[in-house]
């Protein structure tokens, strides 16, 4: 008998579910998901990944661009002694992405939260398996992710790219003990950035005004504190309330490194970092409380 | 997990926002079938959906869920729960099929399950050849039923619409009452669907709950609230000589002791009470006296609407 003598027309139609449920941890991976490809413009017109896009390649680049010049003329000893004086230490490179992962911060957490509110999908969001909390973990899980792309993934690709033009950490050891420096200050960094971008964004159900509003808490309390330091010439420990530096600071001084701000101690550092994430993480518990309801 | 007594209980629930009371005192018993949650706006059907969704909890009362507690069991009931949100704004750059298929998988569907069954769910609304469009090229009537896809594609045990014919023309509404029957019928699905058109719950709904101001008017099987024969239709007109006869004619049955529906100025009325033929006797007697001209006398069937009226009067 042939193929063909065996072919059918299947009409499976609207049949009953017999399966496993995938729970609330597959409603958080699920929304998590659709909330990253929301930002990034997966699925959606051209013009919606452009901005993504290019900030995360301009994020990249300082990689790239030492990453090329070690592989291009690394190799002999005394280029690869002058050029150690000259790239950057893995603590000091997101810093050379310092822009773009402010402007990412005014992208992404608008691009998650506000369309979830504006557009209604919040409340049926709230009638799965998610609750409020849960919901608010897939966002930062989504954007902690996309943070993660500017933060963390740059330093990861030097390290790579590095290790293979010979200029990476010597042994096995010191290599393995970056890496994991790389994942958990790159993974606290960006969960401090999220969940401050996510709390700004959280004000406003328009997205302009939402990435008005992470711009100037990320830039405006940067600049005031700058003022406050540089030209009232107040104490140093201003400087912790700049959630733009701080996180960046705490990088250098997982790594053991002084970092820009070498006068404040490392415990505070710390401590600013986590009074960010508190304090962002009530103020999204105060404006979703209610929500969707 | 054994099977729920009813699909939805509530007992003593109430709902307070500051000095407004939202619902006051409700205990139900939602049995199997398409019960519709009738009332007029404000009267606390959406604050009730969301109570029952778990989204808000009473401020008194307890309210179990296909045997669940939606407070405590919120997540576990929300998987076995689609709901169609009297709202009607969706993502506009997405298309339907993808927007189906993510609810489906946040209501706990593997992937690929998810995507066969968004599409099976869209053709049994009537999407199939739509379903890769964007939902905001879609018609108001397309929306509506890309709701009501979402609300089925993860087999639910219960579906909750809130206001599902909104903004639906008579022959889009007849279609979707239609589909909510069939969905109740077909795949044994309970649906519990709130609306203020009294008529539309009356042709589709096996189980009634009727709120006004946040009060339980009425509650139970349709068939038996409404349907008997219990009044007359009389429609009359006033001769120039006799005039005010027609608010006569209804004064006098009231002071006979008989329900009577009329507004001042209208010549129509409707006469409810116990017996047919002494409302009929009734009728015949104060037209005769208040020298109004019959145009029409018809049997009536006792409506929803009386359920209201009873209550309010």
């Amino acid at each position: 008998m042939t193929a063909e003598g065996n072919a059918q027309i299947l009409d499976r139609g609207y049949r009953k579910f017999d399966g496993q449920r995938s729970g609330v941890w597959g409603a958080v991976r699920s929304t998590a998901w659709h909330s990253t490809r929301s930002v990034l413009g997966l699925g959606r017109k051209a013009r919606h990944k452009i901005a993504p896009v290019l900030v995360i390649v301009v994020a990249l680049i300082p990689a790239i661009v030492y990453v090329g010049v070690a592989a291009l003329v690394g190799g002999d000893e005394f280029i690869n002694d002058i050029l150690e004086g000259v790239i950057p230490d893995f603590s000091a490179l997101p810093r050379g992405s310092l822009a773009a992962i402010a402007l990412f911060t005014g992208l992404v957490a608008p691009e998650a939260l506000v369309r979830d509110r504006r557009d209604g999908m919040l409340s049926l969001y709230l009638s799965t398996p998610l609750t409020r909390i849960t919901y608010m973990a897939a966002k930062l899980l989504s954007v902690g992710g996309l943070m993660a792309m500017v933060v963390l993934v740059p330093t990861l690709f030097y390290l790579f790219g590095m290790t293979f033009a010979g200029l990476g950490p010597e042994g096995f050891g010191d290599w393995a003990s970056v890496l994991v420096k790389i994942l958990v200050s790159g993974t606290l960094a960006s969960l401090v950035y999220a969940l401050v971008s996510m709390a700004a964004a959280s004000v406003t159900d328009r997205r302009a005004f939402a990435s008005l509003s992470v711009i100037l808490v990320m830039l405006g309390v940067l600049t005031v504190v700058q003022i406050l330091v540089e030209g009232a010439e107040l104490s140093i420990n201003w400087r912790l309330l700049d959630p733009v530096n701080m996180p960046m600071e705490m990088i250098a001084r997982i790594f053991g490194d002084a970092g820009e701000y070498p006068a404040l101690a490392t415990e505070r550092i710390y401590l600013a970092n986590a009074g960010w994430v508190t304090a962002s993480s009530t103020m999204l518990w105060w404006r979703y409380r209610k929500a969707g309801a | 997990m054994m099977a729920p007594v009813s699909v939805i209980s509530a007992s003593g629930v109430s709902m307070v926002f500051g000095n407004n009371r939202a619902l006051d005192s409700l205990s139900l018993e939602v049995p199997s079938g398409v019960t519709g949650l009738v009332g007029a706006n404000g009267s606390g059907k959406t604050t009730l959906m969301s109570i029952v969704l778990g989204l808000r909890a009473p401020t008194t009362g307890s309210v179990s869920v296909l045997g669940l507690d939606p407070l405590r069991q919120g997540a576990e009931l929300r998987a076995n729960v689609g709901y169609g949100p009297e709202r009607n704004v969706f993502p506009d750059d997405m298309p339907a099929s993808d927007f189906v298929k993510h609810l489906a998988e946040v209501r706990g569907m593997p992937r690929s399950e998810a995507r066969t069954r968004a599409s099976d769910a869209l053709w049994l609304v009537g999407l199939g050849e739509e379903r890769f469009r964007a939902l905001g090229t879609m018609s108001t009537g397309q929306r509506q039923r890309v709701k009501l896809a979402q609300a089925i594609a993860a087999d639910p045990s219960l579906v909750l619409l809130d206001e599902p014919t909104d903004g639906l023309d008579p022959v889009q509404r007849d279609e979707m009452l239609i589909l909510i029957r069939q969905i109740s019928t077909d795949y044994s699905i309970d649906v519990m669907l709130s609306s203020h058109l009294l008529e539309e719950v009356e042709r589709i709904c096996d189980n009634v709950v009727a709120l006004d101001a946040g009060r339980l008017v009425a509650q139970g099987r349709l068939d038996e609230l409404v349907g008997d024969v219990e009044g007359v239709t009389v429609e009359l007109a006033e001769i120039p000589d006799v005039p005010g006869s027609i608010d006569a004619v209804a004064a006098r049955l009231r002071a006979a002791g008989l329900d009577v529906q009329h507004d001042p100025g209208f010549t129509r009325m409707d006469v409810l009470g116990a017996s047919a033929d002494d409302i009929a006797d009734a009728v015949r007697d104060a037209i005769a006296d208040s020298g109004a001209r019959t145009r029409r006398i018809e049997q009536r069937r006792r409506k929803l609407e009386d359920l209201f009226h009873a209550a309010k009067s």
